[in-house]
């Protein structure tokens, strides 16, 4: 019979191994007395280091321990300040010709604009004015409304996916936080909108998507399993993704009853 | 006063924030768990408290590394280990080497004097904790932390590793080598008394 190596006999001890090489390190220390001898004196010499229970420290140990150090410790600057701070520090130390530089660059992209805009205007009033009174409301409502339609859709994508998002994976985290942020501009585009036109339904489900979508979008320090659950209650309990796909149903039943090939709403 | 009722992420937040008082919550939350580890690593009480100071000041000034989704406690806890390691390689530092009594050339070994208690003091003391202490100093500081972790405070070798800074695989047989001077030293000892 072979014996057990001394290495094999501490990896029990210790508890490195586990399952099936545990279990037949079990079994041959049933069958193999010499090597049981030497386990339980291995179990013996771990018994001896035991440790020394450490002195108690009483309840104010804490607030001395914080007395000693906090005089040495200097507060930090608000993060969102870090930025400017740097930026300062950075014109300050590149010297007075960099700053006069940037500011020469800054002047001439000024006239640049300003002369651009002036061009602009001109060919604007060369234009007929009768001609851009009739093109203008026929252009811009479909321009709109098609922002809404591929908005709402791409909202309902997004809940659904969230509402599927597998807690126990990290990897669906991030991707959720970059459509929250991409849909969160959309939908303030479409909020503003949705209030001109005084519709209180699409205003209503829009606030709740915009509540959901900021949340999504900055949480502290990304999403995680308990964040997304978080999203994913308040999304059922708000009923959003239902009133999204309501909200497309009526669009999609006005754009049938509408007379061209418009894609979207109402807006 | 503290703010106790917040937690510990809150804390870190507000700290980051420019509200240095919110770390002492920290600190009193947290002292207690990090005396006991610095205490069973360095067996001292006294470099137990300065392991503990100094694990919150280098913990404050790497704060704005910390990752929210991690746990304070954990971290701070790393922190503290490598201090008390640290102390311990210090301490060790500190001990001048005297000069041996025989040296082995062909083996290129020099031998100097064992530091530890003498085996009649040692018979004379009765003391158990004085036997322990005495293995314990023919361990490495690597070889003593990485042991104490595993056997007092549980951790496994993954988290041996973390707070070490070297491979799990590396962390395990620190563990293995400690287990094995310790019980060749503490047959020795037995022996001798």
């Amino acid at each position: 019979m072979k014996h057990l190596t001394e290495e094999e006999l501490i990896a029990q001890a210790i508890g490195e191994r586990q399952g099936e090489g545990a279990d037949a390190v079990e079994e041959h220390l049933a069958a193999c007395e010499e090597c049981a001898d030497s386990y339980l004196v291995l179990l013996s010499d771990l018994a001896a280091m035991k440790p020394v229970t450490p002195p108690d420290r009483d309840e104010w140990y804490g607030e001395r321990v914080w007395q000693s150090i906090a005089p040495s410790l200097a507060a930090y600057r608000a993060r969102n300040r870090g930025w400017r701070r740097g930026w300062r520090r950075g014109w300050l130390t590149g010297g007075v010709w960099k700053g006069l530089g940037y500011a020469a660059a800054c002047a001439l992209l000024v006239v640049g604009a300003f002369f651009a805009g002036r061009q602009w205007e001109h060919s604007k009033q060369r234009q007929p004015t009768a001609r851009v009174e009739q093109k203008v409301p026929q252009t811009k409502q479909p321009i709109v409304v098609v922002v809404l339609d591929d908005h709402l859709d791409r909202s309902e994508r997004f809940l659904v996916e969230l509402k599927h998002a597998d807690l126990d994976s990290s990897a669906m985290a991030s991707p959720i936080r970059d459509e929250a942020r991409s849909l969160l501009a959309a939908n303030k585009v479409c909020r503003e909108k949705a209030a001109q036109k005084s519709d209180p339904e699409l205003t209503t489900a829009l606030d709740h998507l915009d509540r959901l979508l900021a949340e999504a979008a900055n949480e502290p320090g990304g999403l995680n399993a308990a964040s997304i659950a978080k999203l994913q209650d308040e999304m059922n309990s708000d009923g959003l993704l239902f009133e999204v796909r309501v909200l497309r149903a009526r669009i999609a039943s006005r754009k049938v009853a509408g007379n061209g090939p418009v894609k979207g709403g109402t807006i | 006063m503290f703010r106790m009722g917040i937690s510990d992420h809150e804390a870190v937040r507000a700290v980051l924030d420019g509200d240095k008082e919110a770390y002492g919550a920290l600190v009193v939350r947290h002292s207690h768990s990090l005396f006991r580890v610095a205490f069973r690593i360095t067996g001292n009480e006294a470099d137990a408290d300065d392991v503990v100071q100094e694990a919150f000041l280098r913990g404050y000034r790497k704060l704005g590394t910390f990752e929210l989704r991690a746990n304070f406690s954990t971290w701070i806890y790393r922190i503290a280990v490598r201090c008390a390691l640290d102390k311990l390689k210090a301490s060790r530092v500190d001990e001048s080497p005297r000069v041996a009594e025989e040296t082995d050339p062909e083996l290129d070994q020099v031998q100097v004097p064992d530091s530890a208690a003498s085996p009649e003091r040692l018979l004379l003391s009765g003391e158990i904790g004085a036997m322990q202490e005495a293995a314990m100093r023919g361990l490495s500081p690597t070889e003593r932390t990485a042991f104490v972790l595993r056997h007092v405070e549980n951790c496994s070798s993954e988290e041996i590793a973390a707070a070490l800074g070297i491979a799990p695989n590396a962390a395990k047989q620190t563990v293995f080598r400690a287990v094995h001077k310790l019980r060749r030293r503490l047959s020795a000892l037995r022996v001798s008394i």
